[in-house]
């Protein structure tokens, strides 16, 4: 089979670098937009205003935080909105002592899922805990929202900048 | 707000906008290499014979696609710089789709001892080109070569 494996060879990046051999080059322009849909849209736009919007189901009276408009529990439609507070408590926690781009940290950032007040059990929503020692953070402590100023607000998740203890 | 209310203007639906980081470098191969860089430094276009079935390809090629021959060293020869204009055409719109003032003339050109054929500009100041006639590849200065099938600046008709 040795006469059907035509010559060839690796390249490393430094071939590239240093042009010794020809390419091209192709950026994809790769660019996409996602529709929020109805519930999500709405969870952004209330954000954008300092408030926390779930979605009630009448049937298991569940609230739900981020909102959906189809309850999977009981197979229907869900049927009204339901602020809820920006205070809530801490379900769980990580010390994480690596950035999202893979560089060290020597002050970790602490991720935790928060149940809010309001919302049913099982809703904890994904966020940053702030203005805290890293060795006092406790399942069970109680936190409150930190919002961005109104002007900085773009309707994000992030629009929440971190959780402080209450 | 969604799409699915009803919106007055679609600049109004929420949406999450994101890019995916996509990038490609596409190198020209072992053959590839060697055909760019003798036209970059020799200013000859080089085929490859297949030894099995005869055919000469243009650009030159590893390998023939007829019989899977390899096609070493010793199958590579010069070509050209003459040619027959197999077939041409008149483009009128960019690579955008934006309409031009002149048309750009592109044609299939067999060089002189190819089998293959070659896509290529023709220059044409008088528009007369007809299938079969004698074209000649015009090679841009040996300083301004980088190494690409556009070193030859255009076809003219002999």
């Amino acid at each position: 089979m040795e006469h059907l494996v035509y010559p060839s060879k690796g390249l490393s990046e430094q071939a590239f670098e240093k042009r010794e051999v020809l390419f091209e080059t192709w950026h994809v322009k790769a660019e996409y937009a996602w529709d929020t849909g109805v519930a999500i849209g709405k969870y952004l736009a209330e954000l954008k205003e300092g408030r926390i919007v779930g979605r009630r189901c009448f049937k298991c009276k569940r609230v739900m935080v981020p909102p959906r408009m189809f309850c999977e529990h009981c197979f229907r439609p869900t049927d009204e909105w339901a602020y809820v507070q920006d205070i809530g408590t801490v379900k769980t926690f990580s010390l994480c002592y690596v950035r999202w781009d893979m560089v060290r940290l020597t002050e970790p950032e602490i991720p935790a899922v928060i149940d809010l007040d309001g919302a049913s059990r099982g809703m904890g929503i994904m966020h940053k805990l702030g203005a805290v020692d890293s060795r006092a953070v406790k399942i069970g402590m109680r936190v409150q929202a930190v919002w961005k100023p109104p002007a900085e607000r773009t309707g994000s998740i992030t629009d929440i900048a971190y959780f402080k203890p209450l | 707000m969604s799409l699915l209310n009803n919106l007055e203007h679609p600049t109004d639906a929420r949406i999450w906008r994101g890019d995916l980081p996509v990038y490609h470098r596409y190198t020209a191969g072992v053959a590839g290499e060697k055909f760019l860089r003798a036209l970059k430094d020799q200013g000859a276009v080089y085929g490859t014979r297949c030894p099995t079935c005869g055919y000469v390809y243009v650009p030159a090629r590893l390998y023939c696609e007829r019989d899977a021959t390899h096609l070493d060293d010793s199958t590579w020869a010069p070509v050209g710089p003459a040619g027959a204009l197999v077939s041409f055409s008149a483009v009128w719109v960019d690579l955008d789709g934006k309409r031009l003032d002149a048309p750009q003339w592109v044609g299939l050109v067999r060089l002189k001892g190819a089998s293959s054929v070659l896509m290529h500009y023709l220059q044409t100041p008088t528009g007369a080109l007809h299938a079969g006639m004698t074209v000649q590849a015009v090679l841009k200065p040996a300083n301004e070569r980088v190494g690409s099938i556009t070193d030859i600046a255009y076809f003219k008709p002999l």
